[in-house]
């Protein structure tokens, strides 16, 4: 049964799908969190998306994602259909996020190949009781249109299945089958599957419900207690499908009904427009919920159910309300024209990468064929079609480069959940303003900046600003503001996280690095500029927050996220002002693949040297140089002494030069290390697409990679921090 | 469905493409030596081309080439079963395989040819009457005989992953034996 089929494919689908909703999900709830309800089309959005991932959940048997999916539809499902104007809209959006948290959380367990074993049923039982909250708040005002309302139940629960593509034949009759099967038997689902299967014989188009007969052995209970299900169109007549179903002794009773081709259709095209007209396949629950209970009623009104049919499947529209009620339309929402996406696999993309690598150098190698130097040809023609050959291919380059850059919108929706949920936790009334999300970088990048920016966004919040009374009696409006913007400079992304709050106190900071003997005891307080005060926030088990919080305030963190964004080659740069606000921005590349380069020459070898890490280049003399008997070397320039490294004799090159005269010097800098590499040449600066060594070959002290060079040979790059160690 | 079906289909042509190659070796001459190599493993054979040599790694790991924008280490076979390194010429290629989707080249004196040994043909490597080259018995897992002549069929995988561990009981086993 469903255990026999793999899988795999299927989670990964399941996991991308859920992945992308939920993300969805929380991007409209936010948006909507400071209006006073949501409006008819998120909440339409939000059961919809809820009823996907139950059923995917269902199918991928995850019960407890399924159960809390389940619920939320339902409270959604109780909104859309009876439009309470009581609901407590920020609890209701925390609800929504709770239940979006938990199945992502429950998403990571399973993508990590851990059983999702979260438990949901506190948060069902949570949002059992509001459900209940908004339906006693409104059966007193509305109890008789409500119950008007509540659409009767529906035949078709399940999305169905089709085994044979319609063929719409005149002859053909629509049935509705029900088959009830007596209390005792066992294994109904399998009962019921052999009547599908011998209907099949005579179908032309056959649905049923429920659809999971074979997969699921809980489907057998549903048979017994609600019967099976049918939908079949056929040329055959009544008495022939009876015989064909046959009433054996574990059927108690077939009814069974003739449609419309109509009302067929109608039940079956929903299966095309799916998902949007899936939603209202299980409605009502808790009347079907109802009729478990009932058990004899049940089937009563099944017999009644086809005399139903305008409630057929598909009509997931709202009904329209009465006139006097207003509808909550998300007037001033704007329509934002929707790019259309396919998600590609990565290892595609890098091929697709690599291809046009090739192309681009036997490009090269066509163009600057040593058969054309052949002196007295006439090139003016293959000239031309080269400039155009090279103007493709360069448009090629940039476009798969520009495939690889995302967005920054994502991103920033996350920081617009973490403020929502730490400002309310807080109790503090925040404005969150997002600039420039649609900046785009490297996909690299992004996975490398979300949580450095995660904490920055959270301690903006936390003790960037100030508690409503403090900011009344500072004259500001109780109201904080925090921008997170982005924008690229000078092949740079500037991430900032600005806030109108209190400011760094700059004496605070100034006391409390003396304290810790981080400053010189000869200097005053004065002498260290704004920055550099500043910069001791970054240092490990520094935090000027008197009180911890949950959020923030324990001395780490600061030092982390400077970490994590040297790790990618950015910085992170603080300003402030007391009382006025701070900003932290971070400098990042806009990709990690290229870096600016200076290429050297050392015998027959070339190396490149990130260029951030040299600080300068010096022609050196003999006299400046300082031997020690034990084979060290030191160099004295304007007074400072640098440790020399020579790096042919320490990778061991042949050809190299010896003579300092010859060669230059280049003065590296990490963490403020100093030290003199000699090398014998500089080629120049350029950008370089970094490439890892093959794996194949061991880590070679001081190199981080390798490059390849306009003509083709490759370049190891020289890691400096690893030179200086 | 027809997803499944295509992909059924798909693996059936991986398999008949697998059965085409299998019983052929490309073999190459190294030293006195011809060697097999199993040609499903083989990606493609190019001419010498300039390489980057990294120091600090072992003599027998030449260094990098470009391959069309791709990086790849490449190995001397000769100074890997610890003969006499030899002069590259206008012969000396490097045959370019693939393991665990790892690219790795191998420099070679002379490609021979590509010849098909029956599994009957194949025989395990003898454990005793080495010769002096007897690090060879560790990368060679059979002897192909192809009319008169042997072929030393190598497992490539043991060729480039040799730990430090089995260097050192070769050069003990090559101690001994002196």
């Amino acid at each position: 049964m469903a255990e026999e089929f793999s899988t795999d494919g299927m989670l990964d689908m399941y996991l991308f799908e859920n992945g992308q909703l939920l993300e969805q999900l929380q991007d409209m709830v936010l948006e909507q969190k400071d209006a006073d309800c949501f409006d008819e089309d998120s909440i339409n959005e939000i059961f919809r998306t809820m009823h996907t991932i139950k059923g995917s959940s269902g199918i991928m048997m995850f019960d407890e994602i399924t159960a809390i999916a389940h619920k939320l539809e339902d409270v959604f499902y109780y909104l859309r259909e009876s439009h309470p104007d009581n609901v407590p809209h920020l609890e209701l959006v925390d609800h929504v996020l709770e239940v979006a948290d938990f199945i992502s959380n429950e998403m990571d367990k399973i993508r990590n190949g851990d059983p999702a074993d979260g438990d949901a049923s506190q948060i069902i039982a949570t949002l059992d009781k509001f459900l209940n909250e908004i339906k006693g708040g409104n059966s007193d005002s509305k109890g008789g249109k409500k119950a008007a309302k509540e659409p009767p139940e529906n035949v078709h629960e399940e999305p169905k299945q089709f085994y044979i593509a319609p063929m719409a034949t005149s002859a053909s009759h629509f049935y509705r089958i029900y088959i009830y099967f007596f209390p005792e038997t066992e294994m109904s689902n399998i009962h019921a599957y052999k009547a599908v299967y011998a209907l099949k014989e005579v179908a032309e188009d056959l649905l049923y419900s429920p659809e999971d007969i074979l997969s699921n052995p809980e489907s057998g209970e549903v048979i017994l207690k609600e019967g099976f299900k049918i939908l079949l169109q056929s040329q055959a007549d009544e008495a022939q499908l009876r015989e064909i179903i046959g009433v054996g002794y574990d059927i108690e009773k077939v009814d069974l009904v003739e449609c419309t081709a109509n009302e067929f259709l109608q039940g079956f095209d929903m299966e095309y427009v799916a998902p949007a007209s899936q939603i209202d396949l299980e409605s009502s629950v808790e009347e079907i919920e109802a009729r478990v209970q009932e058990g004899a009623k049940t089937e009563a009104a099944e017999e009644k159910k086809p005399a139903k049919p305008a409630l057929a499947p598909g009509d997931f529209v709202i009904e329209s309300k009465e006139p006097g009620k207003q509808k909550k339309l998300a007037k001033d929402k704007p329509k934002a024209e929707k790019a259309t996406f396919i998600s590609v696999n990565l290892s595609k993309m890098d091929q697709l990468m690599e291809l046009i690598g090739e192309l681009v150098i036997s490009e090269s190698v066509v163009l600057q064929n040593p058969d054309l130097k052949v002196p007295g040809l006439n090139l003016d023609n293959f000239n031309k079609a080269a400039a155009q050959l090279a103007k493709i291919s360069t448009d090629l380059q940039n476009v798969i480069m520009s495939m690889r850059m995302v967005p920054l919108a994502n991103t920033f929706q996350k920081m617009n959940r973490i403020v929502f949920d730490v400002s309310r936790k807080l109790g503090k009334d925040i404005d969150f303003v997002m600039v420039g999300e649609q900046t785009e970088v490297d996909k690299n990048i992004i996975e490398h900046i979300s949580d450095p920016l995660m904490h920055i966004v959270r301690n903006s919040v936390d003790h960037g600003i100030e508690s409503k009374e403090e900011r009344r009696a500072s004259g500001k409006s109780e109201r904080g503001k925090v921008t997170l913007s982005a924008k690229t400079e000078a092949g740079k992304v500037w991430i900032s996280v600005e806030d109108d709050g209190g400011g760094l106190d700059r004496d605070k900071i100034v006391a409390k690095a003396r304290r810790q003997g981080l400053l010189d005891d000869n200097k005053p307080d004065s002498a260290y500029s704004d920055k550099e005060v500043f910069q001791f926030i970054t240092l490990p088990g520094f935090s000027t927050n008197e009180v911890v919080t949950e959020y923030s305030g324990r001395g780490v963190g600061m030092d982390v996220v400077v970490q994590n964004i040297q790790a990618i080659g950015g910085s992170l740069e603080i300003e402030s002002q007391k009382g006025v606000g701070s900003t932290m921005s971070l400098k990042i590349p806009l990709t990690l693949a290229i870096i600016d380069g200076i290429v050297m020459e050392v015998g027959q070898s070339s190396f490149v040297m990130e260029t951030g890490a040299i600080n300068e280049f010096v022609r050196v003399t003999e006299d400046m140089m300082i031997h020690e008997p034990n084979g060290e070397e030191y160099i004295m320039i304007r007074g400072e002494c640098f440790p020399v490294l020579r790096l042919g004799k320490w990778y061991g090159l042949t050809e190299y030069k010896e003579a300092v005269e010859d060669g230059v010097m280049l003065i590296l800098e990490v963490e403020s290390k100093k030290v003199c590499l000699f090398v014998d040449k500089l080629v120049g600066e350029q950008e370089i697409v970094v490439k890892p060594i093959p794996s194949y070959i061991k880590k070679v002290k001081g190199l981080s990679g390798c490059t390849q060079l306009g003509d083709g040979s490759i370049a190891l790059i020289l890691d400096a921090a690893g030179l200086i160690e | 469905m027809e997803e499944m079906k295509k992909q059924v289909e798909e693996d059936n042509a991986a398999v008949n493409e697998h059965d085409a190659q299998k019983g052929k070796y490309m073999t190459f001459k190294s030293g006195n030596e011809y060697f097999g190599l199993e040609i499903q493993y083989v990606n493609e054979i190019i001419q010498l081309q300039a390489i980057t040599a990294i120091p600090e790694t072992e003599d027998y790991i030449k260094g990098l080439i470009n391959l069309r924008g791709k990086v790849i280490p490449v190995v001397d076979v000769r100074l890997r079963f610890k003969q006499e390194p030899f002069e590259y010429n206008d012969r000396t290629c490097i045959i370019v395989i693939n393991i665990k989707s790892m690219m790795v080249g191998l420099i070679v004196e002379k490609i021979a040819e590509v010849v098909e040994i029956k599994d009957e043909n194949i025989l395990p490597p003898p454990t005793i009457g080495r010769s002096d080259k007897s690090g060879h018995n560790k990368y060679v897992y059979g002897i192909g005989k192809v009319g008169d002549t042997v072929k030393l069929l190598l497992d490539p995988d043991k060729l480039l992953n040799d730990d430090d561990l089995s260097v050192v009981e070769q050069a003990n086993e090559m101690n001994n034996e002196e």
